[in-house]
């Protein structure tokens, strides 16, 4: 029964979501259950390149923005619904991402970090001053949505859902994938898979365009919710931290990670502004939470489950002596046990 | 073409240290050869500057006749050239068998949305597994290898994308008797399979025991060459291991 | 003084680097190890000073088994290790540095006289007591932390590849040093060098390290017109073929030799 559970339990899940907006009528939830599957997207494409490959961009709220942006301009220039054109102006969006990762994926770790921060801020002051096309600092308002008001947030619940879906897919395929191997490897030594062969700065800026896709498709479509947008909101940073956060509480690298830390953390964020809402605790609060996850797991919930079963299941320590085996690579002539691969494996076993 | 690697005159130098100076050296396709030499003496720098991390700053490398000066180090792979490091250089985070897989290349769609492993890799990497003893290990992340395991991993998966040379980085340091043995065997085995092998080792046991042919460098010059008998024999090479 | 009894020591379980040393050291002898790479020598080093606990043997020290004692411990009974590489402390003063040597020292005025006699030996030190360790070149941290070490007025000093990473000329410089350091001072010094030529020009006996065995002993002045010093270096040497089997023959092949 478990196995099954274990291996069948996203439609009993995705059952339950598709009933929840029916259940629980206002728009309330509906506002919440979008915004949930919406960092839940987001989150996912941030982590095909923060979490697979290593390199955690902070600016990613600019391509949120740049699609918000994008889908505000064309619904207002040329009609197109947002919800049609999201997913296609992402693409531009994406192409405009690789474009700029050929110059930035030249700096790597902190550096790397850095650069999308400054092209976070950069987006943002070329948003606040070509204002004949972005409006400027007063920002961009949408059309209305054409849906009856009695439906309200119902049609936002549901398009994101899908779109969660299809990212939660994609998210999957790259992970199992070949390409995802050679991120893995990237961020694991990226010197090494540079050596055996592996053409580091093609997946780098491929996984850096798919990343801001989703980002990008998720910026248009809160565009609309939202109905009017401007540089602070569209280009801040708390967005593109929010990805992170999510990623990380649910396990930065795993393929439902980033959404279980969102499905987590936005419900308990507007908690807790609901609860202690305006006053500086409700900061204080996420940032207790932050520090909670850090102390105990710091790797996220899901790699931390798998890490106990691990150790539960696996041979307890083979030696007792000070040095680990990294402390052993780092001597030069550090000798270790051994003798044949099979006595060497065999005298692991024998070990108290 | 009987020289798989030609060394023609190579200069490096780091700032104002000269790590190599005006060094030339060929191997012989199907050999194994020995590279030897004091610490410091620019042997790790050699390994580099033929596996791409360093562009040479004059001279010639060429594998088989083509030149290999600017390759980038994947594409130094993509040519036939593979390294080992004399620190261990692993993916920790993969398991035994990815390890193996990695090195495999992969282009367009397939490698996107395809599998990340196919069955006749599988089998090719667990054949190889099997052969240095590390198949049954096929799932365990590589942090949890012991030592020499994780030397002989290292080996293993340098060979899954068919190099015609292998470099080895001190493949017997931190290593005991009876493993150097199975490693000096294996290497044998697979050189009679027409791997060429170009080995940096401190052990002289090993080298002397294992190489067809030795070169000698000493602070960055190659002072002798010959097969072990001559290197054994030839006072010079003492005194650059006695020091003045 | 230093006594070594069959001592296997490592650095991870089930394997020994040291497989069963004989050594020893007499008052005010220079003694120096040499030896190829990965023989065993720094670990010699290293189980003496306690960094090291041998699984096997004693270590003997005026008679009294330091094996396996603590660092520190060994440290009060008068011995003091010179590690290999840099080891001054980078950001603090010659003085500072000096002053940290005599860390276990209780008195100050005794840690006063005893800096007077390092910087009465060493005038470089004296000269630049005030210059930031980190801006003096390798032969001169090198000379600190010499003088470091002799601010616990040891009895047996042991130094682990004092040229290592150095210029020739420096190198030159610190092995004058330590031959001063003994003439004037007569302490008692064992060390590691991987240029065999010039520490046993410095030394009164040698020993020739390899695969975790002392292989050869003899004068310092004689010990490399030994030919089996090349069949050591270079391999070839049939001294080790019977270790392979257990047991431990270098005392019979050495008798053979000698």
């Amino acid at each position: 029964m478990t196995l099954i559970l274990r291996r069948w339990w996203p439609l009993p899940a995705l059952i339950l979501l598709l009933i929840f907006p029916l259940v629980f009528a206002e728009p309330y939830y509906h506002l919440l259950g979008f915004n949930v599957f919406l960092f839940a997207t987001m989150a996912t494409g941030w982590n095909i390149m923060g979490g697979y490959a290593g390199y955690r961009s902070l600016g990613h709220s600019a391509f949120y923005g740049l699609g918000a942006y994008a889908a505000a301009i064309a619904a207002n220039q040329l009609g197109w619904n947002p919800l049609i054109s999201s997913p296609i102006l992402a693409l531009g969006v994406a192409v405009f991402a690789m474009l700029l990762g050929w110059a930035m994926l030249r700096a790597t770790g902190a550096a790397f970090v850095i650069a999308s921060i400054a092209m976070l801020l950069i987006v943002r002051l070329l948003a606040n001053n070509f204002e004949n096309i972005t409006g400027g600092a007063p920002g961009l308002s949408l059309p209305i949505p054409p849906w009856p008001p009695m439906l309200s947030r119902l049609p936002f619940y549901y398009y994101m859902l899908g779109v969660l879906i299809v990212a939660i897919i994609v998210s999957g395929f790259l992970r199992r994938s070949r390409f995802g191997l050679g991120l893995l490897a990237i961020r694991d030594d990226e010197g090494k898979a540079e050596m055996v062969g592996v053409n580091t700065t093609l997946y780098k800026i491929l996984a850096f365009g798919i990343s801001a896709y989703f980002v990008a498709l998720g910026g248009g479509v809160w565009a609309y919710a939202q109905t009017h947008i401007s540089p602070p909101f569209a280009f801040g940073i708390t967005v593109g931290v929010q990805l992170i956060l999510y990623t990380m509480l649910g396990g930065s690298g795993t393929v439902w990670g980033p959404t279980l830390g969102a499905f987590i953390l936005v419900p308990l964020s507007d908690l807790i502004l609901f609860q202690f809402g305006g006053s500086p605790i409700h900061l204080a609060v996420l940032g207790a939470v932050m520090m909670a996850i850090i102390l105990f797991m710091p790797r996220g919930i899901i790699p931390s489950i798998r890490g106990w079963q691990e150790a539960r299941a696996a041979p307890r320590a083979t030696h007792t002596g000070a040095l680990s085996m990294e402390d052993l690579q780092r001597m030069q002539g550090g000798k270790t046990e051994g003798g044949s691969p099979s006595e060497a494996a065999a005298a692991e076993h024998e070990r108290p | 073409m009987s020289k798989i690697l030609e060394i023609d005159r190579v200069t490096h130098s780091f700032g104002g240290i000269v790590a190599v100076q005006d060094c030339s050296l060929s191997l012989e396709r199907g050999k194994i050869t020995g590279l030897i030499g004091p610490n410091g003496s620019g042997k790790t720098t050699l390994f580099n500057l033929i596996t791409g991390v360093h562009t040479a700053h004059s001279g010639q490398i060429r594998l088989m006749g083509r030149s290999v000066n600017n390759l980038r180090p994947s594409q130094i792979c993509a040519q036939g050239i593979c390294r080992t490091f004399q620190i261990t250089r692993l993916f920790w985070e993969m398991s035994v068998l990815e390890n193996m897989i990695v090195p495999i290349r992969h282009v367009g769609l397939r490698a996107l949305f395809g599998a990340s492993i196919y069955s006749d890799e599988a089998d090719r990497a667990m054949r190889l597994l099997e052969r240095v003893g590390l198949d049954h290990l096929r799932d365990q992340p590589a942090r949890r290898l012991s030592f020499g395991q994780q030397k002989l991993l290292e080996l293993a998966a340098v060979l899954m994308s068919g190099p015609d040379l292998v470099l080895l980085d001190e493949p017997a340091s931190g290593v005991n008797p009876t493993m150097i043995r199975f490693i000096m065997n294996l290497i044998r085995n697979l050189n009679s399979e027409g791997v060429s092998f170009f080995i940096v080792e401190h052990n002289m046991h090993f080298v002397m025991e294992l190489c067809d042919y030795v070169y000698v460098l000493d602070q960055g010059v190659e002072i002798a060459n010959g097969t072990p008998e001559i290197i054994q024999s030839n006072p010079a090479v003492l005194e650059v291991y006695l020091g003045n | 003084m230093l006594e070594m009894i069959d001592v296997q020591a490592g650095y991870l379980h089930g394997d020994n680097v040291l497989q069963g040393v004989n050594l020893h050291v007499k008052r005010g002898e220079v003694v120096c190890l040499i030896g190829p790479n990965g023989a065993g020598k720094s670990t010699v080093l290293r189980a003496i000073s306690g960094l090291l606990i041998p699984s096997e043997g004693k270590i003997l020290f005026d008679g009294e088994n330091i094996g396996g004692l603590r660092p520190d411990l060994i440290l009060r009974r008068g011995i003091a290790h010179v590690p290999q590489g840099h080891s001054a402390f980078p950001g603090m003063t010659v003085h500072e540095n000096l002053l940290m040597g005599a860390y276990t020292v209780r008195e100050s005025y005794e840690r006063k006289i005893r800096l007077n006699q390092v910087y009465d030996m060493f005038d470089l030190l004296a000269e630049r007591r005030g210059a930031r360790a980190g801006n003096l070149s390798g032969g001169q941290q090198k000379v600190l932390e010499i003088g470091r070490a002799l601010m616990l007025s040891p009895r047996l000093m042991i130094l682990d590849e004092p040229s290592l990473g150095l210029a020739p000329i420096m190198a030159r410089s610190v092995f004058d040093t330590i031959q001063r350091l003994r003439q004037e001072s007569g302490i008692t010094i064992l060390m590691v060098e991987q240029n065999a030529r010039s520490g046993l020009a410095i030394a009164d006996r040698g020993y020739v390290l390899e695969l975790g065995k002392e292989r050869l002993e003899g004068p310092a002045s004689e010990l490399l017109n030994d030919p089996q010093v090349a069949r050591l270096y270079l391999g070839g040497s049939t001294m080790h073929e019977n270790d392979h089997n257990g047991d431990s023959n270098a005392s019979h092949s050495k008798e053979a030799v000698m």
